[in-house]
């Protein structure tokens, strides 16, 4: 009973973790853009639908709504004013560019929300669903429900559409891509748009989760990064399956080795799939 | 070129004097005033990780000195002396700690200083102290490890780890007989982890079972596998240290995994009202100590005279509730003063024998020094989470209520 209360406990956890990664490895994958920001945007992401509840009530269910398309144009704009210029560039330098950007992000909501930690709470809450023993927060399955509806279209959207074909062509050769006119700089517009749009709604459903404060974005960055390398970067569905992966293993490292070891585990794995299969889980290079 | 150089820096200078002499004309009452000054030197992470907390220590100490001021200043014998604060940063690198402890006494020329932050760099900057015969009140050291070491010229006002969890373990004991088992979660960090095993101490002490204890990492995201084994062992107590962050979110995932238990108690976070916010419902009956809390009610002889005094004062300050880490900074201010007050002399030797044989009531509470330098006087609350508010259970002087079962 206990183990599968453990793994249950992983599986909503990794539903979580793809949610924080889907994005982060789209961008990661098209652009070759490590996008350090992408935590923070996650943070300020959280932070519009805590205002948005608080201010007026509105549901984070509801304002995914409208935090969708305006992160898309918000990515979409920071791309096309500023990632664009460097985008073929070492990646020391967008690696800085997004670290300082980043910078920029935190202060600016250290100042606009100050230090303090939030949390949004529903009112009446969700609950908890519970059969047998087991317990299952309805928080959780929903907020990973939404992530695989999501990332379910994202992968759609990659895989079917005109513009989706165009990333992918993107990815696989840039040069090609533009010798078959495909117009290189629009794409990766769009695709760090889709990048930021997850992060935003990640953020609005980890608001009912997670406390929300500035500095909060490192952690989601640090998970991130571990689940895209697991997954395969720029996998949709190795974002998915490495986020659950990171999930079980933290969960049961917890148990087995205590909480304390739980991170040290998830990082022991990472160094592993480096060394025995670094392109991922699921990583195969050309496919969305 | 350098000539000119010279020449110009010359004017400069025979300037910046001619500028001086009229303002020390026209301002010769004042002028003369200022050398009625005391200086206190505050060495303080301003910058580095433990900048926040320099911050809060910060706005202590401003607002002791502050009010001072505006009340005419310390009092030597017949005479008023103004407070000054000299603040030097040292990067929350312990080292630099105590080189800026030297500094303040060497160069700067302080009357006294107040401890860096935390048992670790106090400890650290004592052996300053101690060699430059400058009392030195601290006002967050809390293991006893750092009064240990023979010094006379150290006074600290946070009395040792254990304070926090023995009354609270006596009263479960008292209240709630049937309460046998205890789970301890505790942070895997220097102060959250101390506490966590003085509990674990507490508890065994008093033949409680202690079914569960386990560390957790810094930055942890969830806690549901942790609690999970909590819930299988169903303890009758709950006993979790963290920061702020990680308790909300334990607390909400404690409810999540519908685990209950009749004590649950958390250090420190519901300390702070972001707690009760960020947990709501949830916040409802918790328990927990800290040295000291905004709904004490103490009245004392000290420059604020009464705790409500002193949370009005900082309210109106810096419009929020102060918190112990802000208090002990103004307490520190306080208690010096008082002692400065009751010597009648800047004599460091003077008040520091002060300091040794001081028994006052301040707004932070009852105030004697054991022969090691550490406060023995003060019973640090204990406080439980009803209606939304803070009440405290302890010491029964302040007492406004009574433990209640959660559940």
């Amino acid at each position: 009973m206990l183990y599968l209360q453990v793994i249950l406990n992983g599986l909503v956890l990794g539903g979580i973790y793809a949610c924080i990664a889907v994005g982060f490895s789209l961008v990661w994958g098209v652009l070759n853009v490590i996008n350090i920001m992408h935590g923070s945007l996650i943070v300020l992401g959280s932070y519009v639908a805590y205002m948005a509840h608080a201010a007026f009530g509105i549901s984070p269910f509801v304002s995914i709504l409208f935090i969708a398309p305006a992160f898309f144009l918000l990515g979409y704009v920071i791309e096309l004013v500023l990632i664009n210029r460097i985008v073929t560039a070492p990646v020391l330098l967008t690696l800085t560019l997004t670290f300082g950007l980043d910078l920029i992000l935190i202060n600016g909501m250290l100042v606009g929300f100050s230090a303090d930690f939030k949390r949004l709470t529903l009112d009446p809450p969700l609950g908890t669903l519970s059969f047998g023993g087991l317990a299952l927060p309805v928080d959780r399955v929903v907020a990973m429900g939404l992530a695989i509806l999501l990332t379910g279209l994202l992968y759609l959207i990659l895989s079917r559409s005109r513009i989706g074909r165009a990333i992918s062509a993107v990815r696989m050769d840039r040069e090609a891509a533009m010798l078959m006119g495909v117009n290189v700089n629009h794409v990766n517009s769009v695709t760090f748009g889709l990048g930021t749009m997850m992060a935003g709604v990640a953020g609005a459903l980890l608001a009912m989760i997670f406390p929300i404060y500035p500095l909060l974005g490192y952690t989601y960055l640090g998970k991130a990064f571990v689940i895209c390398v697991l997954g395969g970067l720029g996998s949709i569905p190795g974002a998915l399956l490495g986020g659950i992966v990171l999930g079980e293993v933290e969960s049961f490292g917890a148990i087995w080795f205590g909480p304390e070891h739980a991170v040290t585990l998830s990082f022991a794995l990472l160094i592993l799939v480096l060394l025995f299969r670094p392109e991922g889980l699921l990583g195969r290079k050309g496919f969305a | 070129m350098t000539k000119l150089n010279l020449r110009v820096r010359a004017r400069g200078i025979s300037c910046a004097a001619a500028t001086l002499l009229a303002l020390g004309t026209l301002l010769s009452g004042p002028a003369a005033a200022a050398d009625d000054v005391i200086r206190f030197g505050s060495p303080l992470p301003i910058t580095g990780p433990l900048a926040p907390e320099a911050q809060k220590q910060q706005r202590g100490y401003n607002l002791w000195a502050e009010t001072v001021n505006k009340a005419g200043g310390i009092k030597v014998g017949d005479k008023r002396y103004k407070v000054e604060i000299v603040y030097v940063d040292y990067q929350s690198n312990t080292p630099r700690a105590v080189q800026a402890a030297e500094r303040l006494i060497t160069q700067d020329k302080v009357n006294f200083l107040f401890a860096p932050f935390g048992s670790g760099a106090t400890k650290a900057a004592s052996s300053v102290s101690e060699r430059y015969k400058i009392p030195m009140i601290a006002a967050t050291a809390s293991s006893s490890q750092v009064y240990d070491q023979g010094y006379k010229f150290l006074f600290g006002i946070f009395t040792p780890n254990e304070t926090l969890t023995e009354p609270i373990a006596d009263i479960v004991r008292a209240k709630l007989p049937d309460v046998k088992t205890v789970a301890i979660l505790a942070r895997n960090d220097l102060f959250p982890l101390a506490i966590g095993q003085e509990m674990e101490k507490s508890a065994k002490k008093r033949q409680l079972d202690v079914v569960f204890f386990q560390k957790y990492d810094i930055g942890t995201l969830d806690f549901a596998s942790p609690l999970t084994e909590i819930k299988s062992k169903a303890p009758q107590w709950i006993f979790a240290t963290g920061y702020t962050n990680d308790l909300v979110l334990m607390r909400k995932q404690m409810a999540d995994l519908q685990i209950k238990a009749p004590v649950v108690t958390m250090i420190a976070a519901p300390a702070y009202q972001e707690f009760i916010d960020a947990t709501g419902k949830l916040s409802e009956n918790v328990t927990s100590a800290s040295w000291w809390h905004p709904a004490v009610r103490y009245k004392g002889t000290d420059v604020f005279g009464s705790t409500e005094n002193f949370v009005k004062a900082f309210q109106a300050k810096y419009n929020a509730t102060p918190d112990y880490g802000e208090g002990s900074a103004a307490a520190s201010g306080a208690i010096i003063q008082l002692a400065i007050e009751h010597a009648g002399s800047l004599d460091p030797v003077k008040v520091r024998d002060a300091l040794a044989s001081m028994d006052v009531v301040t707004f932070w509470g009852p105030i004697r020094f054991g022969q090691d330098g550490q406060i023995n006087s003060l019973e640090p609350p204990v406080f439980q989470i009803q209606n939304a508010k803070p009440v405290v259970i302890f010491p029964d002087v302040i007492k406004q209520g009574e433990l209640k079962r959660m559940e």
